[in-house]
């Protein structure tokens, strides 16, 4: 029954081409605009780790005066001091927790082989690898120990070990970051996704660091970091011991807590501290005040998905439903019209529920076909996003989810738009149609 | 005042041409009940066509009312079948969307008359056909001859000098018809004109002047029937009479 | 004879593919206002005037790792190196590139930090007295900095004395207007206006103040260093083709990125913006062809269904151009109820977007040319198959089926 339904919808279509080619069109282009913003958003506002962004929590610690103003919602500073970050670095709880901080380094072999090329490089604790799931190829993280002393080691990601070692296993191998010698103890597979949830300040749709390196080191080799370095009073810093024990924001801090006991403990931990900090009339704060958000609330708090997004994902839904009213009233127009048929039909011994399901199988079938006409739009409108923003290169595209989800939305809401028309024309009193011509 | 002169009519499909009518002529007198009868597809409907103007003629001469059909530009043609020509369809014709009063005010706006003079003149019919308490009725809740009534006022309403009906009774039973022909009989008696199109040839013999389309051309019944006299005189080795 | 009323009572009577116009073209109206209003901020936003000659300039960034080099020295070299280069016209180290996203903030205030007096944020730009020539503007009030005020230093021991302001920054520190030889502080650090410009822009655009930019005669060569060309507009691909080779032959210790035109450097940095602007031209182009497609199909569609019945207006007297009126007038009534829906639903939507995506709030203009134009091409997307209907032939009546 259903494949005999199927054919008659092919035909009504065959015999209305113009209406039909339009109806489809619609809903090809609805699709296609809908699906080109709701991609991208998707993309954009994915769960990056989905079994652990419940886990990994960004600490932030209020350590400014109170009235102080932040462009964050809760005026709380997104980053930490150097010396607050590496308190809590260093402090028992949790077992897992890392500082970081990114800086910029020259790559050179010290050889004239290779040409120095710019590495964009991640100042870590030895536990980040671990909290964000890198897999290694060769070799692993630094340990507490190597940590501990400050000794010039580092972790390449496999893109760069292709680039200067042709792919080798190079754990133990030498490489220059500046003018320091350093020695490789692991190579990380290539890390891919498509947000930077661990550092969202400067470009949250950015290409991970290529380069990992202890966060100790940044008192001895006095780096530089690179990305936002805000302040809240004036501070003369000349020195970078100064820079060091200054106010100034531009680490970043995660926890891995994995029960709601130890979030509670480690909650209880930062109030203790930030009390003990009030005291030392670094600021002048009555009540303690801190953040601890997962992964998926630190995205939000930062705004991940822009505005922007939003509104273009809202815009192309209505503009669905312009489609869906486009293709109602053609379908009202065409159903309609064959009341005669229907009353023959129905004259016959068709039953009401059969010629309804008949209707909604053939718009059903725009949809399908509307849908994958769709899919081709969306994916000419994101090689359109590709094309006007790099940024957006990596989430300009659609997972299966989306490639799914297409059809699925394009039949759904041609079967929404076809129900009324459908049940008008089950409605058909067979008689009236009979009688005259 | 109605005068067709070897009127013509092709229909040209892509490759044959079709003679719907062939020297026609006709001439109609003020007052006249006419009935055209003829078998299926003798050019019965294109004449009519061609008499209220709906159609254009391929050659010959139209005269309605000392105006030359032949030279009016389309706009021209429409207000003259608005001014002069009513008609009534077999299938009534009548506008579903609109109730018998807007159907019946359709050629009356066309020809811009006042709402209220409109307003008389809708009531004045529907009072005629007997439907005046149905005013504000759709077409669809009326019987058959009901909306033919209706027809026919909207075809009245317009004080047209002619009265066109294409099997105006085709579409309706004995008895709807026998009320719709006794309308039209009164009708003319109050001075319209009236060509009528039928195939009902009881219907016809109540007409005073019949008509018969053959083969695309006209056999006025007299003719015919000298026609056929002629024939037997033939037979009988006469001459024929001169037509 | 616009035939109003029985056309509207018709429409009443078949009022399910009505209803559907109706809403396509209220949604539509209320979508194309709202979008094409931020397409037009998003354009003006785009294309302001930045106070650059944005096609002569290209910028980079310098990374040197020597540790035995004596940076301030080197860069002098490189700067006299870069400035000899045919078709540049003056070059010069930075702290930070105009329009690129990047660069350096500070509280500007009356008086020194130890008194903590309100401050004014201002973006700052640190160059030596050239600055103003590389970045090709013009000192509007005052004058430029001498060569014996710029200071070059490695640390901050030593800060400058004087600082050219824009305007709007002046205005914003001294609204009387007397900006000029006035005294503001950064940190504890006296500067002197000695100069004024019209518009310099700040790195960041989309910031709240991006006209808030001092410029500060201070040179302190980094590891890190930013350097600025400007060039004769022609010449300026050529430059930039060779200024990695030239840059590495002057000192091989360094690593060049970034080598940007200034017009490129903006363009990535209002990529997003860009982007948001094609999508929303994109969707208002499709949105109308799909509405006026509609409105085409539905009016096909009833001219289909109505042949009879446009046949018997002909025959009854109807002119040809009574039969596109009433086409006119049905599209025209059902167009204008729904225009009158979308643009109250224009007016909440952009009232949403103003409240809960910070675009700014709608101009009413938007809305009512919105209408116009969608009254228009829904008259238009009426006209052909209106004048289609119109060449019904009125023998259509006499046929029996």
């Amino acid at each position: 029954m259903f494949l005999h339904y199927i054919d008659l919808s092919w035909r009504s279509m065959k015999r209305t081409p113009l209406v039909s080619m339009l109806m489809i069109l619609a809903i090809a282009v609805g699709i296609g605009v809908t699906m080109t913003s709701l991609s991208v958003y998707h993309m954009m506002s994915m769960d990056p780790i989905p079994h652990k962004s419940d886990k990994l929590f960004s600490v932030q610690l209020n350590t400014t005066d109170d009235g102080n103003n932040w462009w964050t919602e809760d005026d709380v500073p997104l980053q930490l001091t150097y010396k607050d970050a590496m308190a809590l670095h260093n402090a028992d709880t949790p077992e897992s927790k890392t500082a970081s901080v990114r800086a910029l380094f020259t790559v050179h072999m010290n050889n004239q082989e290779v040409k120095p090329f710019l590495a964009s490089t991640r100042i870590i604790g030895h536990d980040f690898f671990t909290m964000f799931e890198l897999a290694f190829l060769y070799g692993g993280a630094w340990t507490s120990e190597q940590e501990a002393a400050a000794t010039p080691v580092v972790v390449i990601d496999e893109e760069t070990n292709d680039r200067l070692f042709g792919g080798e296993n190079s754990v133990g191998k030498q490489i220059y970051l500046d003018d320091t010698a350093f020695r490789i103890v692991g190579v990380t597979k290539q890390w891919r996704i498509h947000t930077k949830y661990y550092d969202l300040n400067n470009g949250a749709f950015n290409s991970p660091e290529s380069i990992f390196m202890p966060i100790t080191l940044i008192a001895p080799l006095e780096i530089q970091n690179m990305g936002n370095t805000n302040g809240w009073k004036y501070e003369e810093i000349n020195t970078f011991q100064e820079r060091l024990q200054s106010e100034l924001f531009w680490l970043q801090f995660w926890v891995e807590l994995n029960t709601a006991e130890e979030l509670q403990n480690y909650r209880d931990y930062i109030q203790a501290y930030l009390v003990e900090q009030g005291t030392k009339s670094r600021f002048e704060r009555k009540i303690p005040q801190f953040n601890l958000k997962d992964v998926n609330e630190w995205m939000q708090y930062n705004k991940v998905v822009s505005a922007d997004n939003k509104v273009l994902v809202g815009l192309s839904f209505l503009f669905l439903a312009v489609c869906l009213a486009n293709i109602l009233g053609l379908l009202l127009g065409k159903f309609l019209r064959r009341a005669p048929e229907v009353g023959v039909r129905r004259a016959l011994g068709a039953s009401k529920r059969q010629i309804f399901i008949q209707h909604l199988v053939e718009v059903s079938m725009l949809g399908l076909l509307g849908g994958v006409i769709g899919i081709g739009i969306a994916q000419l409108g994101l090689w359109g996003v590709r094309f006007t923003s790099n940024e957006y290169a990596s989430l300009a595209t659609m997972d299966i989810k989306m490639l799914l989800a297409a059809p699925a939305i394009a039949i759904s809401a041609c079967i929404l738009a076809g129900i009324y028309p459908a049940w008008l024309v089950c409605r058909t009193q067979p008689a009236i149609y009979l009688k005259t011509q | 005042m109605l005068s067709m002169k070897n009127i013509s009519k092709v229909y040209q499909t892509e490759k044959v041409q079709t003679h719907a009518l062939r020297d026609f002529n006709l001439n109609v007198d003020e007052g006249e009940f006419i009935a055209v009868t003829g078998p299926s597809g003798s050019g019965k409907t294109t004449f009519l066509n061609i008499a209220g103007m709906l159609e254009p003629f391929t050659g010959g001469d139209f005269m309605l009312d000392d105006v030359n059909v032949g030279t009016l530009s389309d706009n021209q043609r429409a207000d003259l079948r608005n001014q002069k020509i009513g008609f009534i369809f077999q299938g009534f014709n009548l506008i579903p969307d609109l109730n018998l009063y807007e159907n019946i005010e359709v050629p009356l706006r066309y020809r811009g008359i006042k709402s209220a003079e409109r307003k008389r003149r809708i009531e004045e019919c529907l009072e005629k056909v007997g439907l005046a308490s149905r005013a504000k009725h759709l077409p669809q809740q009326l019987s058959g001859g009901q909306q033919q009534r209706v027809a026919i006022a909207r075809a009245l309403a317009g004080k047209p000098r002619f009265l066109l009906a294409d099997e105006p009774t085709g579409n309706l039973d004995s008895l709807m018809a026998r009320q719709v022909m006794e309308l039209l009989e009164e009708i003319n008696r109050e001075g319209s004109t009236i060509i009528m199109v039928t195939h009902d040839s009881e219907l016809a013999r109540r007409a005073p002047r019949n008509i018969q389309v053959v083969d695309g051309q006209l056999a006025d019944f007299t003719l015919y029937q000298n026609k056929a006299m002629d024939e037997i005189a033939a037979k009988a080795g006469q001459p024929a009479i001169e037509a | 004879m616009l035939e109003i009323k029985p056309v509207f009572n018709a429409l009443l009577r078949s009022k399910a593919g009505a209803v559907m116009l109706l809403i396509q073209i209220a949604l539509t109206t209320a979508i194309v206002s709202n979008a094409a209003f931020i397409i037009n901020d998003r354009i003006d936003y785009l294309s302001q005037e930045t106070g650059y000659p944005e096609d002569e300039i290209f910028s980079f960034t310098v990374k040197s790792f020597d540790p035995n080099l004596d940076l301030s020295q080197k860069f002098e070299e490189t700067e006299t190196m870069l400035r000899n280069i045919p078709g540049v016209e003056n070059a010069g180290l930075f702290n930070a590139s105009p329009l690129s996203g990047s660069g350096s903030a500070t509280g500007l205030s009356l008086a020194p930090a130890s008194e903590r007096g309100p401050d004014v944020r201002a973006a700052y730009y640190q160059a030596d007295e050239n600055a103003l020539n590389i970045l090709g503007i013009s000192v509007s009030q005052g004058r430029n900095f001498r060569a014996d005020e710029v200071i070059v230093s490695q640390t901050r021991g030593v800060f400058p004395l004087v600082v050219i302001v824009t305007r709007t920054l002046a205005k914003e520190l001294f609204p009387k207007g007397d900006a000029l030889g006035q005294t503001v502080y950064f940190g504890s650090d006296p500067l002197k206006i000695v100069g004024i410009v019209e518009l310099m822009k700040g790195p960041w655009l989309q910031d709240s103040k991006p006209d808030n930019v001092a410029i500060i005669p201070f040179v302190s060569a980094s590891t890190f260093q930013h350097i600025i060309v400007r060039t004769q507009t022609k010449q300026r691909a050529a430059i930039m083709r060779q200024i990695e080779d030239l840059m590495l032959e002057d000192h091989s210790k360094r690593v060049i990125i970034g080598l940007n035109a200034m017009d490129v450097k903006k363009a990535e940095y209002n990529a997003s913006d860009t982007l948001m602007l094609r999508m929303l031209m994109v969707l208002i182009i499709v949105l109308l062809l799909v509405t006026a497609l509609g409105i085409f199909g539905l009016t096909v569609f009833n001219i289909n269904k109505r042949t009879k019945q446009i046949g018997t207006r002909r025959a009854l007297g109807a002119r040809k151009s009574a039969i596109i009126n009433y086409f006119l007038v049905e599209n025209a009534m059902i167009c204008s109820v729904g225009v009158t829906i979308g643009s109250i639903g224009a007016f909440f939507l952009g009232r949403v977007l103003l409240q809960h995506y910070s675009i700014p709030a709608l101009d009413n203009m938007y809305i009512l040319s919105t209408a116009l134009f969608v009254i228009a091409i829904s008259l238009l997307s009426v006209l052909m198959p209106a004048n289609k209907a119109a060449n019904i032939s009125p023998s259509i009546a006499t046929r029996s089926i």
